[in-house]
């Protein structure tokens, strides 16, 4: 490392992206304008409650937005390939995508069960993307996923690499699927609620793997959750998503103490911790916005304490609050830091 | 005061007493679900019970309502014992023991519409003829924060929160005075999470409610209930006021969760547990927990630990009096 790379090359940016999904009840948003950006070894976690688009930025990631309704309408999802040069997927032809999902960005689901084949062994499952994108024969494979189960915390890994994923637990099939993911070294790990259906001692167990694999192979992460609390744990960048937009972005730490949008500031609120108790919760008023007919202005005014009339008709560009700290409101320098 | 009383009296009058309850499923070997659990909620009290997948935390309150026969044990609601009571009585008893479960679209039959699923328990527990319970079906409506115009819609015309608040009035139909509410709002947004948390709350201090709040989630625990008991495998951990407990965990499993949560900022070293839970159908010798505390001595796997009162009002299964968590 030269003291050039001061300022390293992100690993991923995404810029103006619009992913819409065309249903016979008309066009849904899902994405509209997602700006961001995730630097090299970082974590960023997307939060957003269900609907806020959150899942579908990682999918857009991905490419994996089936062959019906789903599509990148505009924008670039710029990745810095290992060569260092960018690619932009949001364009990428379908062979450049197969040659680079799990092989330059893997991707681990909350239902480890809907993406594990019933009918075969998990060592084989591992082993498939290494036989197809590194060539190595059968042997080899195999040996190496023994490997990569001993590294997702797989307790003895020789006997589990023939086990079937019904024989396994829920958290252990969630090691299987980031075995898997790690299996071909890849520079980007999209984790999608990897934790939410297990129970929370194995969640912390999972999360400190995760947190370890990404420090140990010097991979960006992208983690999207719907819990603030597990933002803390994890992440050094926050992105927060509300009906489709991002619409605050900055450090965790920073961004979880001194919000500057009043939809963080709200969701932090109505989040149960160790002060509460006893107390009333501040629930967030009104209902997320019907995904056909989002609101105009800032989508979240109608449901805004600071709300002016100012916002109900136009709305605000993502603003620099700080270098690194961005927040989409009119009225951000009043919100309490 | 007078003397000092042999037994723990309970801080109110009790509404339940449960005692020795157990449940066991199937057989060679059995899964153990339930395993000798006592402990009374006192009128208006609200029980949190919290514990991961498998340790028994719903079988509980199916049990305490009667909708499963328990192995062994006994369910004593406002003096009378449920066992005892006849298959007419038990129906009689049902009025006033309701639950509220984590799918409300299970709890409601989705060719209803929502005046038709709340009038029947009305006309059902409260013998009121049609137009009265619809009238009574709006008005719990509104108690849960919707309007009488919902009364002609179908459940699936409602938001998942939304959903929530029609099974809860539903639950509050037959005017219960006891409501198992088995993990009510893990399926919901944290935004929508928090108004039923709040409506849970208004409807307890208004209707004077006893409330068993099952979650698996300790920051909503420790916001709603009183007490907390703490389940592992089928078995009480801990047992003790909410305050006291979320201060100073006395069971490492207790301080073992709470520090598994995200987010949490409890002073001094952290514990983590390895490995995954045994199973119920052969849980280990002695402690239950041994195999995964961090603190467990070889007298744990032959010692069974006893829930036993460390002070008054808290109680603990562990043999070890020297541990700082």
């Amino acid at each position: 490392m030269s003291s050039a790379d001061a300022a390293p090359a992100p690993a991923l940016r995404i810029d103006e992206l619009r992913t819409w999904f065309h249903t016979d009840a008309g066009v849904v948003k899902a994405v509209n304008g997602v700006t961001l950006s995730l630097a090299q070894g970082e974590t960023l976690a997307i939060v957003g409650e269900s609907g806020s688009g959150k899942s579908v930025t990682g999918l857009s990631i991905m490419r994996l937005l089936g062959r019906t309704a789903g599509r990148i309408e505009s924008g670039a999802i710029l990745f810095r390939g290992r060569d260092g040069g960018e690619i932009d997927l949001a364009t990428a032809s379908e062979d450049r995508m197969q040659a680079i999902r799990g092989r330059d960005i893997a991707m681990i689901f909350q239902d480890p069960m809907s993406s594990l084949n019933p009918v075969f062994p998990v060592g084989e499952q591992i082993a498939e993307p290494i036989r197809i994108h590194r060539r190595l024969d059968r042997r080899a494979a195999r040996a190496r996923a023994v490997d990569l189960l001993r590294e997702a915390g797989v307790s003895d890994p020789e006997r589990r690499v023939d086990a079937y994923p019904h024989q396994l637990s829920g958290g252990m099939r969630q090691r299987v699927m980031i075995a898997i993911a790690l299996a071909c070294d890849p520079t980007l790990l999209i984790a999608d609620e990897p934790t939410t259906a297990l129970d929370v001692t194995i969640q912390a167990q999972i999360v400190a793997l995760l947190k370890r694999l990404q420090r140990d192979r010097g991979m960006a992460m992208i983690f999207v959750t719907h819990d603030l609390k597990l933002v803390e744990e994890i992440a050094d960048q926050v992105a927060v998503m509300y009906a489709s937009e991002i619409v605050e972005q900055g450090p965790a730490h920073v961004l979880l103490a001194r919000p500057r949008h009043p939809y963080t500031r709200a969701l932090l609120a109505c989040t149960p911790h160790g002060a509460t108790r006893g107390t009333r919760l501040e629930p967030i008023p009104g209902l997320p916005p019907d995904p056909f007919a989002p609101p105009k202005g800032c989508r979240f005014h109608p449901r805004c304490g600071f709300a002016l009339a100012r916002c109900a008709q136009e709305a605000q560009r993502l603003e620099a609050v700080a270098a690194d700290h961005v927040a989409r409101c009119w009225r951000w320098r009043e919100i309490a830091p | 005061m007078i003397a000092a009383p042999t037994t723990p009296p309970p801080a109110a009058e009790p509404l339940i007493a449960i005692e020795g309850l157990t449940k066991h499923f199937g057989a060679a070997p059995a899964v153990r679900a339930v395993e000798d659990v006592s402990c009374v909620v006192a009128r208006g009290e609200t029980l949190g019970v919290v514990g991961e997948s498998g340790s028994g935390k719903s079988t509980i309150g199916r049990l305490l309502l009667r909708l499963i026969e328990p192995t062994a044990g006994r369910v004593v609601f406002d003096g009378q014992e449920l066992g005892k009571l006849t298959p007419g009585e038990l129906r009689r008893f049902r009025r006033r023991m309701q639950m509220v479960f984590q799918d409300p679209f299970a709890s409601l039959n989705p060719r209803m519409t929502v005046g038709e699923a709340l009038s029947e328990p009305i006309r059902l527990h409260r013998g009121l003829g049609k137009a009265p319970a619809l009238d009574e079906a709006g008005r719990l409506l509104e108690r849960v924060g919707l309007t009488r115009e919902h009364l002609a819609r179908y459940p699936r015309a409602f938001s998942g929160g939304q959903r929530q608040r029609v099974a809860i009035a539903r639950a509050l139909a037959p005017e219960p005075g006891f409501i198992v509410a088995d993990e009510p709002v893990s399926a919901l947004d944290v935004s929508i999470q928090a108004e039923a948390l709040n409506l849970l709350q208004d409807l307890r201090r208004d209707l004077g409610l006893t409330l068993m709040f099952i979650s698996h989630d300790l920051s909503v625990v420790e916001l709603i209930s009183d007490r907390v008991m703490v389940l592992y495998l089928g078995r009480v951990m801990e047992l003790a006021p909410a305050e006291a407990l979320f201060a100073a965990p006395a069971h490492p499993y207790t301080a073992a969760l709470m520090d598994a949560a995200p987010g949490a900022a409890r002073g001094g070293r952290r514990i983590t547990l390895s490995g995954e839970i045994p199973s119920p159908a052969a849980p280990p010798s002695g402690c239950v927990f041994r195999t995964r505390c961090p603190f467990a001595l070889p007298d744990c796997a032959r010692v069974e630990a006893r829930l036993r009162e460390i002070r008054p009002g808290r109680w603990k299964a562990c043999i070890r009096d020297d541990l700082r968590l």
